[in-house]
């Protein structure tokens, strides 16, 4: 079945589809598109959608040819005008035709510039100004937290505590609809084999928050989270793989972990909060938990004609009252902010550079596509003006003139409109598929009809200005002194030859800010290369399993993981195997210390680090050298003398330099809980990715562990392709306990790649438009000077019959080239240095107005300049005086 | 600017005319856009896109090779009426001797094995 507002067809594409299929076939066509399309959407909205658009794309061009200027768009004006314009557009084909490379040329060019800034248009407002499909999503806040006193900026996750939560639920007046939730993994069956499914936790009823009620049956209202009644709403996706998209359903048994829920929803298609499938009440009322531990977010919506800065100033004041109540007990409350931001901005913060230093360089592009099309439509004026000189002497009217120009330029920037339509819904296609991978991405790129159709004005308003304006000129000139001898140096062609420079210098200042734009991204690409990583990232797999508390305590959960980590180091592919709770690159898992023999409060910072679980073997099995003492061993099992290994830069913090190992810390902000003695230090592993330096990490042994942490990551090293082993993997956990399933599945490598991901995407398509703006330039610095070398023949004719000689005339050529391109270099590097401070945040290490990296670019471009110079003027000086003399 | 459908095509029938009209013969009665488009893509492995498919289609009917009749409306289609396609005589004449040309053309011809 389909359901009200189920997949759709993307909507840009299927208007276009519309608007060009021709008439004869428009029923059986769409009607076949449709058809097909809501098969392909009950197996994958997304994988419909994306073979729409390349059907859509494919079909574009063979549509088009078979318009047929219908008789009576013709005759409007009277019989005459009608088959003089038909006769003007096969006149233009015509030309077009012979002058293949021009045409091919301008309609390149104009194509990649619509399709170009489409994609990246498309890209930045679907993924980062409007990813969320919430209404009003300026009002749906979430509440942040910074803590001072534990050097924790400002962060949206696990970051409020219950206690925290209920304070901003009932003394604040300027957010309503507070709810509190967190996320975990849950097995969902309703007959058959159980799967892992991603699961919201919420306190309170998400759905008001979110704006959006299911699309099928119900949410859960906030008593029925307080009763703690056990209803379910799934997603969309996980209703059409996993439940067929059986409306029956509703109402009926889900069991979770094994425990039977009432399934009462369906959210509408979409509509995901980090990729979450499943959403159920939160299990255990969050009154329950100390008011220091903080493993809960909150979302809101602003009260009616409240604005952000308002509830910023109560939030404000909050604060300030929870900090002196309880900061006695819990000192990290000093100093500690609130902050309410928007929940998209929470959200894409972390892309936005890469978005406006991408809308940034597309722009130019843009620009820099016109201006080429004007510069090659200048080139082509020229040559043409014999031909105009002929027609008019043959009695052609100016009017009649001016509209087979017009034709002629107006078929052209259609043709590279279309191209550039075709262009741009594939590209969106092929982005929409590489970011599929990241899916905790909130958006999804669809066309952006609006820019779309701005590139579209843009690149034809360019086609018909300057396929214009030399026709002007031509007619103007050619009124004068109509099949005059052409004059070597006539003031047209002076004048022309100036706008032509204009825009290369034009050309050549864009394609500079791009090129070093793409330098500076290229330098830190390099510089992040070299970062050390603290370990060896290559040939580890590593997999996530969470073990149903219903079913396993925590000495099973022990138990299984040792029996699993045993078995997979059996496997003769594997060198090394162990588990922990984080791994690097991706520690997430935070905790305060209190370090024997120093005082509590005091102290500027608080200790806090990454803590991690980890069984014995993980640091052999992630390569990470241990520096002192030992690592965990086989009897550092729960009962003993609980022992840690700290990071280098843990070691460093918090006991300054004197050696670490025997000495003691607890645990947690309250000061309680057992001692742990030190008995070694590791280096310190990259596990905040690259781009930032190492926190201090505490590790613990999983042995050690009485609280029972059921989900962790398994990682084996391999001698060859890690990825070979998966299938392996999933047979061991399945003789293990065919109920469970490995997740998260990926290589360390991978996870490397996944953070760096915004910051490759950007680096790649700067250094891409950055070719195609060199390119772009370097044509229009040909074409200038071939144009101009063409212009002097004569007078280059005369100096070498006056015994110039070759080097000479090349100078004298190249020279035609150096004002328009040391301009446009020198306000390009200011350009670059104005860029330098959006594109900031995308570089590592590496300023936005290095001086090596800008130097190094403007040189190499100079250099190709004059090299792209040099083809015409080595052209003119191999002339024959004799024949240059007799040119014309 | 151009009629199609009147300009001569050459003496041969173009590759993806003859896919279209193949496919079409192997469907019978049942052919029409979505069955032509899976009959080919389901044998030769390649996507089909909708547009250029119509337009051959229009051209193969120009050349009274197949012929269409309009079927039935289905809720799915958002009410739009299939169009079936039928192979005519013609048709099975001009496959039957794009066959045999292309038999002539490989009659006695060895070619080594193709490089991987």
């Amino acid at each position: 079945m389909t359901l009200r507002g189920g997949p759709r067809p993307p909507r840009f594409a299927a208007w276009l589809l519309a608007r060009t299929v021709p008439e004869r076939d428009r029923e059986a066509l769409l009607g076949d598109m449709t058809e097909e399309f809501a098969v392909r959407a009950a197996v994958s909205p997304h994988a419909a959608r994306a073979w729409y658009r390349r059907q859509v794309a494919g079909s574009l061009v063979a549509n088009v040819a078979r318009w047929r200027p219908s008789p009576r768009a013709f005759r409007r004006k009277g019989d005459s005008m009608g088959r003089s314009l038909a006769g003007d557009l096969r006149f233009a084909a015509r030309t077009l035709g012979r002058n293949r490379w021009f045409a091919a040329a301008v309609v390149g060019t104009l194509a990649l510039g619509i399709g170009a800034s489409t994609v990246v248009f498309s890209l930045v407002d679907g993924m980062v100004l409007n990813p969320f499909p919430y209404p009003q999503p300026d009002r749906l806040v979430t509440i942040g937290s910074e803590f001072p006193k534990l050097g924790r900026e400002l962060s949206f996750f696990e970051n409020l505590s219950p206690a925290e939560f209920r304070d901003l639920a009932r003394d604040t007046r300027s957010l309503r609809d507070v709810v509190a939730w967190d996320m975990g993994h849950r097995q969902v069956a309703s007959s058959g084999a159980p799967e892992q499914v991603f699961t919201a936790f919420w306190w309170g009823d998400a759905f008001a928050t979110l704006g959006l009620p299911p699309a099928l049956g119900r949410g859960f209202s906030a008593a029925e989270v307080h009763r703690g009644e056990r209803v379910a709403v799934i997603s969309h996706r996980l209703w059409q793989t996993r439940f067929a998209g059986d409306a029956g359903l509703l109402g009926r048994p889900l069991h979770v972990n094994g425990v039977p829920f009432t399934l009462v929803g369906v959210m509408p298609p979409r509509v995901l909060v980090y990729d979450t499938d499943l959403w159920i009440p939160m299990p255990v009322s969050p009154e329950g938990f100390p008011r220091g531990q903080r493993q809960f977010q909150v979302l809101a919506r602003l009260a009616p004609e409240v604005s952000l800065a308002e509830a910023q100033a109560e939030l404000g004041a909050l604060a300030s009252r929870t900090e002196a109540a309880h900061r006695q007990a819990l000192p990290e409350y000093e100093g500690w902010r609130l902050r309410a931001v928007t929940w998209t901005e929470a959200n894409v913060r972390t892309l936005r550079p890469a978005a406006t230093v991408l809308a940034g360089a597309v722009a130019f592009v843009l620009l820099l596509a016109c201006a080429n099309v004007a510069t090659l439509l200048l080139a082509r004026s020229s040559s043409r003006r014999r031909e105009i000189a002929v027609r008019v002497a043959l009695g052609a009217s100016r009017k009649r003139l001016l509209r087979q120009l017009l034709v002629e330029s107006l078929a052209l920037a259609l043709l590279g409109g279309m191209a550039g339509t075709a262009l741009a819904l594939a590209g969106v296609d092929g982005m929409a598929a590489a970011l599929s991978e990241l899916r905790w991405l909130p958006g999804e790129p669809a066309v952006d009809a609006r820019m779309l159709l701005f590139a579209l004005c843009a690149s034809l308003a360019a086609g018909v200005l300057f396929g214009l304006a030399p026709a002007l000129h031509a007619v103007r000139d050619q009124v004068q002194g109509a099949l005059r001898v052409e004059g070597s140096a006539s003031t047209a062609s002076v004048g022309r030859l100036r706008l032509q420079r204009t825009f290369v210098g034009l050309e050549v200042a864009l394609a500079t800010v791009l090129l070093c734009a793409a330098g500076l991204l290229f330098h830190s690409f390099l510089r992040l290369q070299r970062v050390d990583r603290g370990f060896d990232s290559r040939g580890v797999l590593t997999f996530r399993l969470t073990l149903p508390r219903e079913r396993y305590d925590a000495a099973a959960v022990q138990a299984f993981f040792r029996q699993l980590v045993a078995r997979l180091a059996a496997h003769p592919a594997v060198s090394a195997a162990a588990a922990g709770s984080q791994f690097p690159p991706m520690a997430f898992s935070r905790t305060q210390l209190r370090v024997e023999g120093t005082a509590a409060a005091g102290a500027d910072e608080l200790p806090s680090a990454f803590s991690t679980l980890v069984s014995e073997g993980y640091f052999r099995t992630l390569g990470i050298p241990l520096l002192r003492g030992r690592e965990f061993a086989a009897d550092d099992t729960l009962g003993r003398r609980a022992v840690a290994i700290l990071s280098e830069s843990a070691a460093r913090r918090f006991f300054g330099g004197v050696d670490a190992v025997g000495r003691r810390f607890r645990m947690g902000g309250d000061g309680e809980g057992p001692w742990y003695e030190v008995v070694g230090v590791a280096a310190s592993a990259a596990n905040r990715g690259l781009d930032r330096a190492p926190e201090p990490e505490v590790y613990t042994s999983f042995a050690q562990d009485a609280g029972g942490w059921n989900q962790l990551f398994v990682l084996a090293r391999t001698a060859g392709d890690p990825r070979a082993l998966v299938p392996d993997v999933r047979a061991i956990v399945r003789a293990l306990d065919p109920e469970q399933s490995v997740y998260a599945v990926q290589t360390v490598e991978q996870a490397f790649a996944a953070l760096a991901l915004p910051r490759r995407i950007a680096t790649g398509l700067v250094g891409g438009f950055a070719t195609f703006a060199l390119a772009l330039a370097l044509s229009g610095i040909y074409s200038v000077v071939a144009f101009a070398a063409a212009a002097r023949t004569r007078e280059i004719g005369v100096r070498m019959a006056m015994g110039a000689g070759a080097s000479e005339v090349r100078g004298l050529v190249v020279r035609q080239a150096l004002p328009p391109v040391l301009a446009g270099i020198v306000a390009g590097l200011a350009g670059a240095l104005a860029a330098a401070r959006p594109l900031q945040a995308l570089l590592f290490e590496v300023r936005g107005s290095d001086p090596v990296t800008l130097g190094a670019v403007s040189a190499l471009f100079a250099c190709t300049a004059l090299l792209a110079a040099y083809g015409p003027a080595r052209r003119a000086s191999r002339l024959d005086p004799v024949r240059a003399l007799r040119a014309e | 600017l151009h009629d199609y459908s009147a300009v001569p095509r050459g003496r041969f029938l173009g590759e993806f005319e003859q896919l279209v009209l193949l496919a079409v013969a192997h469907l019978g009665d049942e052919g029409y856009g979505v069955t032509i488009r899976r009959e080919i893509e389901a044998r030769t492995g390649h996507e089909v896109a909708v547009g250029p498919l119509y337009a051959t289609l229009e051209r193969l009917e120009a050349k009274g090779w197949v012929t269409s009749r309009a079927g039935e409306s289905t809720p799915v289609r958002g009410g739009r009426a299939r169009r079936h396609y039928r192979l005519e005589p013609a048709g099975v004449r001009v496959l039957a001797e794009a066959r045999r040309t292309h038999e002539r053309m490989w009659k006695g011809l060895v070619l080594g094995r193709p490089a991987r």
